[in-house]
């Protein structure tokens, strides 16, 4: 299958006075065209991380320090995101990849209406768009995602509720018609309700327009429903990569099959939830061997000596010793 | 006949509904408006009677006072030179607190504030025609400039936070803050005006040199006079402004718009103009409106420094002379201006915040 992305052996370092704070360690991980993946692990794992390396821009102090990132358009071109100037990488920003923030109801400037905003992010990538057809883009991606579009256009973003804003953020997202959009915790402040909403608009956009997704979340329940392909990070590394039913259903990684086991069901009886004991690893102060083996019901002395490699198994990426050899 | 009759009656009773609910929308429209109208002028009218008794309580019997200096140099017995500081002042000192209050609210309403007590030709608002203006002129130039300079400088401070150019910005605010600003002025004149001869130290322009009028040499005249107690002005208030801002600038950095502007592809230009900027100048707005309803006020300390005929050394002078009505009319006008600014500063607040727009 032909890849969008490709993240090869990056290692993304904080750099802070004192010292360096590795947020992702040597991940490579394939973006599907066309379809949606999924990344999911608790908070601090690296996930916004990795996908904003994408972008170029990790907040600072924040750089990739070794690996590459590549993108393939559908036009056959090859982008080196590490390596592009200044120029490059806005002109890659949105039209090639966009995002939706996690935090999208602060996205938007308090002081310029919805359309403003549009309007200027065309404007900025030269586009060569008149306002009419700006006016009508506009309005048919807002359309895309649901909206009234006359009257949002016209709003301010205070005059939008928080499923209007993130919504907005979605059409804003579509405006070039990317090929690569990266959902990072999309729908979190947002009642089940509209999360739900929100996800059955994506998925139609992912299957009516063939843009692939990449999408960040800590909702299990969510990434089985939606995502075709998922990756489980633990502390700035990739632990299980592969197609979701692979995935879920054989729960090879101790770390995968905890996470799930932790997720409470409808129907189960809540008995039945498990928690994974302890805490995720400090990031200065990283257990020796694997990262998870503090944690792992299945340790052996095997875990703790060395880090386990990344082993392929039916397809799946698998960061185990279980599975060496 | 009787059935027109009715119609034309209904016919007028339907045009006066519509007229008075034309009205009451009108007002309602613009209940907040109204509200904050009549706060104004009720602040307005204590202001007038706490400025009034206020300045009777200076200590002194300026009758007395001004006799005993006639007496002195006129060299004339006291009893005489009384009589003749009552015929001479324009001030009856048999006139009761209350019935001058009466008589100088009335002068208000009349648009008269006020008649010298020793020069029946000198009025409050002559005064105000003809010192304001150099007030004004001096003082909002130096605001405009360092309000200017501080937002600049104070965003860039922001964006390139423990780089050398905040590190030298912020010496200079440390500097700047702590010279009083008369001090600058005495300071400035001191090097620019007596040891280099490069500006005039005092004046607002050389009436030897230059005619007053719309004409080149008058303009630049007038511009190397306003140089020193301008630069003084900046040099002091230009710092507050950059703080104000930099740390107004740094809030709005770290919020979720700037980085996602970015992720857009935004320029970096775009980004600091419409986004850092404009944002982060909201909440310094109301000081600069705050500041510049003070300058009616004016300096009564730089402007004598510089001997700048400006209202406030006018006012100064006047206070020392207990010039009653003078002084009360000048400083009702002053008031006046602080509350008038403020209010249009509220009612355009909106203007520029989207977020203060009510419905």
């Amino acid at each position: 299958m032909e890849n969008v992305i490709e993240i090869r052996n990056v290692t993304i370092d904080y750099k802070l006075k004192r010292y360096d704070i590795r947020a992702i360690t040597d991940v490579s991980l394939d973006i599907k065209r066309g379809k949606i993946t999924a990344l999911v692990g608790e908070s601090g794992s690296g996930k916004t991380t990795l996908s904003s390396a994408i972008l170029q821009c990790i907040s600072t102090p924040g750089e990739v320090t070794a690996g590459s990132i590549k993108f393939f358009g559908k036009d056959g071109s090859e982008t080196d995101v590490c390596a592009c100037n200044n120029h490059q990488i806005n002109k890659f920003r949105w039209e090639k990849v966009s995002m939706v923030f996690q935090a999208a109801q602060s996205a938007l400037n308090p002081v310029m209406t919805v359309f403003e905003q549009f309007e200027e992010t065309v404007r900025e990538h030269r586009m060569g768009w008149d306002k009419k057809r700006i006016e009508e883009r506009t309005k048919e991606v807002l359309e895309d995602v649901k909206l009234d579009a006359d009257r949002v256009m016209k709003a301010y973003p205070h005059e939008l509720s928080g499923g209007m804003k993130q919504r907005v953020m979605i059409a804003f997202a579509l405006i070039f018609e990317p090929e690569l959009i990266i959902l990072d915790e999309p729908t979190t402040a947002l009642d089940v309700i509209t999360q739900d909403y929100i996800f059955k608009i994506l998925q139609r956009i992912n299957r009516e327009k063939g843009i692939s997704m990449l999408l960040m979340t800590h909702d299990i329940g969510v990434v089985a429903k939606f995502a075709d392909y998922v990756g489980v990070m633990y502390a700035g590394r990739l632990m299980e990569y592969g197609d979701i039913r692979t995935v879920f259903k054989q729960r090879r990684h101790p770390y995968t099959a905890g996470l799930i086991g932790s997720t409470p069901s409808l129907i189960g009886s809540l008995d039945d939830m498990k928690p994974i004991e302890g805490n995720p690893p400090d990031l200065r102060d990283l257990p020796k061997g694997c990262v998870f083996s503090p944690r792992c019901p299945y340790r052996t002395d095997k875990c703790t000596e060395k880090e386990p490699e990344d082993y392929i198994k039916d397809g799946c990426l698998l960061k185990c010793t279980r599975y060496g050899e | 006949m009787e059935k027109e009759n009715i119609t034309a009656k209904d016919r007028i009773k339907s045009v006066l509904t519509k007229v008075w609910k034309a009205i009451v929308g009108f007002l309602y429209k613009y209940r907040y408006f109204w509200k904050k109208l009549g706060i104004a002028v009720l602040t307005l009218a204590f202001s007038t009677i706490v400025i009034f008794f206020i300045i009777r309580l200076i200590p002194g019997d300026i009758v007395r006072e001004y006799a005993l200096s006639l007496a002195s140099s006129r060299n004339i017995p006291y009893d005489e030179a009384y009589r003749l500081a009552v015929s001479l002042l324009n001030y009856d000192p048999e006139e009761s607190i209350f019935l001058q209050f009466f008589r100088y609210v009335g002068g208000l309403f009349r648009g008269e504030l006020g008649v010298s007590l020793y020069n029946e030709d000198i009025t409050a608002n002559l005064l105000i025609k003809q010192r304001l203006p150099w007030t004004l002129f001096i003082s909002s130039v130096s605001l405009l400039i360092s309000f200017l300079l501080g937002t600049w400088l104070g965003s860039l401070m922001a964006r390139k936070r423990n780089g050398a150019a905040d590190t030298a910005i912020s010496s200079y605010i440390v500097v700047s803050g702590s010279i009083p600003d008369y001090l600058m002025g005495l300071l400035l004149v001191l090097i620019f005006a007596y040891t280099w001869k490069i500006f005039p130290s005092q004046g607002n322009y050389d009436a030897f040199y230059s005619e007053p009028g719309w004409n080149f040499k008058f303009f630049y005249d007038v511009l190397r006079h306003a140089f020193l107690p301008v630069a003084a002005y900046v040099f002091v208030q230009t710092g507050t402004w950059t703080l104000m801002m930099r740390g107004s600038s740094i809030g709005v950095l770290g919020e979720d718009y700037i980085s996602a502007a970015k992720a857009r592809g935004l320029s970096e230009r775009t980004i600091t103009r419409k986004y850092l900027k404009r944002n982060a100048m909201l909440p310094l707005v109301t000081s600069l409106a705050v500041s510049f309803a003070a300058l009616f006020g004016g300096s009564p300390l730089m402007e004598s420094i510089f001997n700048y005929p400006g209202i406030g050394l006018e006012l100064s002078a006047r206070i020392g002379l207990k010039d009653y009505f003078v002084v009360q009319g000048i400083m009702f006008f002053t008031s006046s201006m602080v509350i008038l600014v403020n209010l249009i500063t509220d009612s355009i607040y909106s203007l520029i915040d989207p977020r203060v727009r009510k419905e």
